[in-house]
């Protein structure tokens, strides 16, 4: 409230009997609350009480249809020994161990080439960032044509490609259940590097931000672009790198509408991920697992997602450069 | 807003740009006009009720899953009754994830009157407590509307009962039988006026129908187990074997029948090769298309319901196609008692119904006869009710809907496993087929696993049921 200016000897407030600038800072407070209440308002009726109720209806039986009932660790108990739960946990695990990589990798390689001055590259970008712009059904509908085992765009090139070796592509994602077991997970993750636009978005502008002044050393040092790119422009955008790594992480690890949409978690539970089944144990398996099943499913979803994200920025200190203000 | 020592302010600072005042000024401005026009967007254009309801009448509400045309014939239902009295006025809404929305808004206490959902959600319904019963429909004591148990088949009549209670009402309905291709009966040299009745007869005349090619891949197949492969859980109910005991409240995944079943199952993986199976399922159309299996020819022989003759008839009305009961295992076999599983639709009261009295008349109004096969002609699907009308199988989309009427009223018809677990039974199930199936696990490992995990579900469900009674109780 330095904009009242200088304080300067004022009568008191004849209501209140306070000084005027005392008066003036409450008001201005109030204001301060009155526009911010929109959103105290959502963050304590949508997210703050749904997810203290999350974690007591996570120590009840509470199938929706019922009121909960307390029941202790029960839920934690129960799923720590439901093969399903572990499943899920594994092919979890797995998508984000591949995506995470897959997708970083490839976004920094697209900012790269995107970062060279090469004719046209506004299209190339607005090409690149274009996919994360359509819907996630409509995305999954495309690419489920496209993993179609038998007139799909990818096997009609993958199967010419490969008969001269004896092979056959595999059949990805399948319909009722035909899906590769093998396959249908690895489909998923690239699928997911298609949607790697908001990464290059980001890569491309931290890029930008790197001191030329380091890559003409570099150049002066004899270095090439590959050498360049690894010693100049990965230490200098490895904050970002770092940033980025953690969003996907959060990200994967909740992933469900392209495995819920396109292979519904099959063949054999091959794509069965955790949000798939935590969803399925509140609103499928209600009175087998029900609310309270999936509430303590997603509050170890969040400790999980909490640990790996602190463990990561423990690990990247020695490995992420921070420059000097 | 601004005080008075904030508008000194303003005022002398240099404008950056010549449009309108300072940039804290427009900025105020815009804020205000944003919001505005924000406001006034959302009283134009924003949320609003669906239908207008007469003032003097007694609104309720009905919630069904169907859209598209099937919608439109219950529209016009519900018109119908509206217009037919001055009392009720019935609002339809059409909604999307229904089942889930149902049990939302129950557990919200704002549910519907009226909820339509599928046969397999009464079991966990009831048991929850999600609904109301609907016994003093039948019968005229009570304020009952005289309803008859006795007007429907006995499945049908199986379908809207749960632990001796009555909790649904069956609009629509259709049984599965065997569709099969006549001209490619005729083509293999075969009857196309006799489809198999039997298990061995099946396999028989599949074999005579597939068509393999030199390296092993399936160009047609007779049958195939995962065309559509809906119902992967219920091959056993045609060697006499049953999922689950409702009795005892077992799981039986691992009956004697079902082995026998799944055992006869596998022997298409084991016969013609799982990477040909699969690899043939992979290139098969959607259901609903011109490349669906059946109707391109590459399947001859599929479990289906009457609906395909909607299918058959949009985008290959030229098939020459009969139908006729799933064959069943061969000491099974009874001429007049086909075995045949019947799926349905179900009109269910919300615990919470606002409006129960003017609920249960429009519910008994939808079971009328001439309701019930107007909305059945139009869904392409059987009469629930054991009378039929001669307009009906006259003007029915499918020609052999007197066939499925049959297989209907069949007493060896058969429905969905009664349970409360029954949507994990089925998931179970479903991955357990696909194991199998791909020779990757025994019907005998598989369907005592099943057993294993859904006997512990149903006794963890009866427990919480017992504790919850215990606890109403004291």
């Amino acid at each position: 409230m330095s904009q009242l200016g200088p304080q300067i000897a004022r009568p008191m407030d004849r209501a209140s009997g306070r000084a005027p600038a005392e008066v003036g800072r409450e008001v201005a407070v109030w204001r301060g609350l009155l526009w911010v209440a929109p959103w105290l308002v959502g963050f304590v009726g949508f997210l703050a009480a749904p997810v203290a109720m999350s974690l007591y209806y996570s120590l009840t039986d509470y199938n929706l249809l019922q009121p909960p009932a307390y029941v202790g660790l029960s839920n934690y108990r129960e799923m720590f020994r439901d093969a399903v739960f572990w499943k899920a946990v594994g092919n979890t695990v797995i998508y984000a161990g591949m995506s995470i990589p897959l997708c970083t990798a490839a976004a920094l390689v697209i900012a790269a080439l995107l970062n060279r001055p090469v004719k046209g590259v506004s299209i190339y970008r607005a090409a690149i960032f274009l996919p994360t712009l359509v819907p996630a059904v409509a995305s999954a509908m495309v690419w489920l044509w496209l993993y179609n085992g038998d007139l799909g765009l990818i096997n009609s090139v993958l199967r010419p490609a490969l008969a001269p070796f004896g092979l056959t592509p595999p059949n990805w994602i399948g319909l009722r259940g035909s899906g590769d077991k093998l396959w249908a997970m690895p489909a998923l993750v690239f699928m997911s590097v298609w949607g790697v636009g908001q990464s290059v978005v980001i890569y491309l502008a931290a890029m930008r931000d790197v001191p030329r002044a380091l890559y003409e050393a570099a150049s002066l040092d004899g270095m090439g672009p590959v050498a360049r790119f690894w010693h100049v422009t990965l230490p200098g955008i490895s904050p970002v790198i770092l940033f980025n790594v953690i969003t996907s992480i959060i990200a994967s690890s909740q992933v469900f509408g392209a495995p819920y949409i396109m292979t519904q978690g099959g063949p054999d539970r091959a794509t069965y991920v955790y949000s798939m089944y935590l969803y399925d144990a509140a609103f499928v398996y209600i009175t087998d697992l029900g609310m309270g099943y999936a509430s303590a499913m997603a509050w170890v979803q969040l400790v999980v997602i909490v640990g790996l994200t602190a463990l990561t920025l423990i690990l990247s200190r020695s490995i992420v450069y921070y420059r000097a203000a | 807003m601004t005080s008075g020592v904030d508008a000194a302010r303003v005022s002398h600072t240099p404008k950056r740009s010549g449009a309108g005042g300072s940039i804290g000024t427009w900025t105020r401005r815009g804020v205000l006009s944003a919001l505005g026009a924000g406001a006034a967007g959302v009283v134009l254009l924003g949320p609003r009720r669906a239908q207008d309801a007469p003032a003097d009448r007694i609104v309720i509400d009905y919630w069904e899953k169907w859209t598209g045309e099937e919608g439109r014939a219950m529209q016009r239902v519900v018109d119908r009754f509206n217009q037919s009295q001055a009392r009720i006025f019935v609002r339809y809404f059409a909604i999307s994830d229904i089942d889930r929305k149902a049990s939302i808004a129950i557990a919200g206490g704002t549910p519907p009157d009226i909820v339509g959902l599928w046969n397999y959600n009464v079991p966990a319904y009831a048991a929850s407590g999600a609904i109301e019963p609907l016994d003093e429909m039948f019968g005229t004591a009570g304020g009952g509307v005289g309803l008859r148990l006795e007007d429907y088949a006995p499945a049908v009549r199986e379908m809207m009962r749960y632990q001796g209670g009555t909790w649904a009402l069956v609009n629509t309905c259709g049984s599965i039988g065997l569709y099969y291709n006549r001209r490619l009966f005729r083509d293999a040299g075969l009857d196309p006026e006799a489809p198999p009745r039997t298990i061995s007869e099946l396999d028989a005349i599949a074999e005579k129908l597939t068509v393999v090619e030199p390296g092993g891949r399936l160009q047609r197949a007779g049958f195939l187990h995962t065309e559509p492969g809906w119902w992967t859980w219920f091959w056993g109910r045609y060697f006499g074997g049953n999922l689950y005991d409702a009795m005892n409240d077992r799981a039986t995944a691992g009956a004697a029948g079902n082995l026998e079943a799944y055992r006869w199952v596998t022997g298409y993986p084991r016969k013609y090769g799982t990477k040909n199976l699969v690899g043939m399922q992979a290139g098969l159309g959607n259901y609903s298309s011109a490349q669906n299996a059946f109707l391109a020819g590459r399947v001859a022989m599929v479990l289906q319901g009457p609906w395909l003759a909607n299918v058959i008839g949009q985008y290959a009305p030229e098939l020459d196609y009969a139908v006729g009961a799933p064959p069943v295992a061969d000491g099974l076999y009874v001429r007049d008692e086909p075995i045949a599983m019947l799926d349905s639709d179900v009109l269910m009261m919300p615990r919470g119904c606002r409006h129960r009295a003017e609920a249960l008349e429009f519910m008994a109004y939808t079971q009328r006869q001439e309701i019930v096969e107007e909305l059945s002609t139009v869904h392409c699907k059987n009469s629930p009710l054991v009378r039929t009308s001669e307009r009906f199988i006259a003007g029915h989309p499918n020609r052999y809907v007197k066939v499925h009427g049959e297989l209907a009223a069949s007493p060896r018809a058969f429905i969905f496993p009664r349970t409360a677990s029954w949507s994990m039974f089925r998931d179970e199930m479903e991955a357990g087929f696909h194991r199998m199936w791909r020779l990757e696990d025994s019907p005998e490992s598989v369907l005592a696993g099943v057993d294993a995990r859904m006997q512990m579900a149903i006794d963890a469900s009866r427990a919480r049921r017992e504790r919850r009674e215990a606890g109403a109780e004291a």
